[in-house]
């Protein structure tokens, strides 16, 4: 066991799955002696050289196809796309990889992982929060951990799973604190959505810094008497619905959470989802929280106000409770 | 050929303010993307173009194009700082995306290529318009490698734009040398998509505006694209807080050495243009002016966060 921030577990799983597969490599800019955007391949190169931390021309679209093609060939590339606003120049590539397993009758898988960073935090730029685009992707994963821990047995997970996937590290927990890292411990990716805390009025669905945001208004909310459930969507894409829909049956009301703005955000999909399948669990409206419906603002108090904070998430659940009462 | 003293004095003017403005940016925060060494390109390239000419600068040099035509500097700054009196009211950055009423073309994401597109889009317009006005589109090393990059330059030779292409070429794209960025010549592409490239001495503000006009007199006459490779050195990291263990010392005080600002003052003195004291002076006082901007906008208000405008995502619905 060690204690790691999110971007060493993150490299340390990319150091330990490199270790036990010659098949994976990693192409970015940057990522070499430079050490990646934000330390993300930090000390990789040295210890496995020019052929495996391979370093790119500012050339996205042809970085994700060489990923693309070098996994049809049973390689197991990963992608540093440095940040999630990049994933506009990469998105015909992401949609020829999704549809090729299935296009080809089951016969060809693509192994390959896209690293972005992305969410507002110390960094100040390349905030933006594009996921919902890959969502309407069939055959990509979305991975979105919280925690330090996650971050490694998911990046693990992702370098091993035999399809694309997007694997997303938010800014504001990149070197945010540490956790306890589990190197033996199962990859365990499989849970997709995890119940991080149990509550019986109301439950709180996000990921990434929105996960973190939940759990500090449930505390506050705890206070006022009001006991919300957390679930940590760890896995966006595909969903694992059965924890959520036990959840909901248990609380009956649902706050979802984005950092995305709100038009066409995944978390819409759940929506419609729990809409269709716990209709009369409910007992009060799906709310969702989400940025606004504009570019993701410069100026810090404009940033800060974009996002869902823990106080308009606590006053949403106070709201669905209120209502009922 | 000599230039005209005005114009001589008037890059000058622009070099030193940009190195000024440079220091004080770079100063107040590491993460400002300096331009010590490449100030001989952004004047020569910025200097004296029309109103009615649109500029999509490359990033690094994008407060000298605005400044070049004619933006306010303290209210560029403020958007540097996201102060609600910029150009954009703290919403955007300014540093990198200049007042579109100037004719600047900025990064409206942080995706380094697409503006070459957006530049040969206002050529376009310049020529269906009927005018003799021209779109200059700068660029990077690192950004030569993009495919927006290439599309671009073969749009504007199909088109028979009027537009002129400006590689910024410093040799190093964050990490990533020459070497590892670019395959071959950048300037030699020109030949490929059919149009005249040049490659220039980028710290030499003369032969950079003797390429310039060139290129702008072939693209007023209507007669399309030229693309200039200025050949030139990122003195300073990627940002002022770089580390910049990925390069070699020795090469960095060897470009230092060609500094192009000091080279350009011995020209002018040679020349008897202006006197040592004079540039001396108008240093000090671009200084001043410079330092008096940053106050200024260092004291204005930050945005109101109730201002999160929904409303102004769209234009008004249609042309009245
Ligand atoms: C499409 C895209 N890829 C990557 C980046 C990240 N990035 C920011 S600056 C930079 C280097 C740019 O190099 P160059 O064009 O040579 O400009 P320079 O910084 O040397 O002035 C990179 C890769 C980006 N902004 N856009």
């Amino acid at each position: 066991m060690s204690r790691m921030t999110f971007q060493q577990a993150t490299v340390a799983a990319l150091r330990d799955e490199m270790r036990a597969d010659r098949d994976v490599f990693l192409l970015g800019q940057d990522i070499g002696r430079f050490g990646g955007p934000l330390r993300s391949t930090a000390g990789l190169f040295d210890e496995f050289g020019a052929d495996r931390v391979i370093d790119m021309p500012m050339s996205e679209g042809t970085i994700a196809g060489l990923a693309v093609g070098a996994a049809m060939q049973g390689k197991r590339p990963v992608v540093d796309l440095m940040f999630g606003e990049f994933l506009a120049l990469v998105m015909q590539q992401f949609l020829d990889a999704g549809a090729m397993h299935y296009y080809s009758g089951g016969t060809q898988s693509v192994p390959m992982v896209l690293r972005v960073k992305y969410g507002i935090g110390p960094f100040h730029g390349h905030a933006y929060d594009h996921h919902s685009w890959l969502v309407g992707v069939p055959g990509v994963k979305v991975f979105a951990p919280s925690n330090p821990a996650d971050a490694y047995a998911m990046m693990r997970a992702a370098v091993r799973d035999n399809n694309p996937v997007l694997f997303m590290e938010h800014m504001a927990l990149y070197h945010a604190g540490k956790g306890e890292i589990d190197p033996d411990g199962a990859a365990n990716a499989s849970a997709g959505s995890v119940i991080v805390r149990d509550g019986s009025d109301v439950t709180l669905i996000g990921s990434a810094l929105m996960l973190k945001r939940a759990l500090r208004a449930a505390r506050t909310l705890e206070a006022d008497g009001i006991s919300a459930e957390v679930i940590d969507l760890r896995r966006i894409y595909p969903l694992t619905l059965d924890p959520i829909l036990a959840s909901v049956a248990k609380t009956g009301r649902v706050v979802l959470l984005s950092e995305a703005i709100g038009r066409g955000a995944s978390i819409n999909d759940l929506a419609a989802i729990l809409a269709e399948k716990a209709f009369a669990d409910l007992s009060a409206p799906i709310t969702r929280l989400t940025a606004p419906d504009i570019p993701t603002p410069f100026a810090r108090e404009l940033e800060a106000a974009y996002l869902p904070s823990e106080d308009r998430i606590a006053d949403a659940a106070r709201r669905l409770v209120a209502d009922q009462a | 050929m000599r230039k005209d003293n005005q114009v001589l004095e008037g890059m000058y003017r622009l070099m030193s303010l940009t190195r000024a403005l440079d220091q004080v940016l770079g100063k107040h925060d590491g993460h400002w993307h300096g331009l010590e060494g490449e100030e001989a390109v952004t004047a020569a390239v910025y200097y004296g173009l029309r109103d009615r000419d649109v500029v999509a600068p490359h990033y690094r040099g994008a407060v000298t194009a605005a400044l070049a035509k004619g933006a306010d500097m303290s209210r560029l700054m403020a958007g540097f700082l996201g102060k609600s009196t910029a150009y954009h009211k703290g919403r955007h950055r300014s540093d990198v995306c200049g007042p579109p009423e100037l004719g600047l073309i900025g990064l409206y994401g942080g995706s380094l290529g697409p503006p070459l597109g957006y530049a040969a889009g206002a050529a376009l317009a310049a020529k269906l318009d009927g005018r003799d006005d021209i779109a200059l589109a700068v660029f990077g090393d690192g950004t030569s490698s993009r495919g927006d990059c290439h599309e671009a330059m073969n749009m504007a030779a199909v088109q028979t734009l009027p537009i002129i292409f400006v590689c910024q070429n410093n040799q190093i794209a964050i990490s990533t040398p020459l070497s590892g960025g670019v395959g071959g010549s950048i300037a030699a592409r020109a030949d490929g998509f059919g149009m005249p490239g040049h490659t220039v001495d980028g710290n030499d503000v003369l032969a950079m505006r003797g390429a310039m006009d060139a290129a702008i007199a072939r693209a007023r006459a209507g007669e399309g694209p030229t693309l200039i490779e200025a050949r030139t050195y990122r003195v300073a990291g990627h940002f002022y807080s770089d580390a910049e263990d990925y390069r070699d010392a020795d090469e960095i005080a060897a470009w230092r050495a060609k500094d192009p600002v000091a080279r350009y003052r011995r020209y002018l003195i040679d020349e008897g243009v202006m006197t040592e004291a004079g540039m001396d002076a108008l240093d000090a006082d671009l200084v001043a002016e410079v330092n008096a901007a940053f106050e200024t906008a260092l004291a204005d208000p930050v945005p109101d966060a109730s201002a999160l405008d929904v409303a102004d995502v769209f234009a008004a619905e249609a042309r009245g």
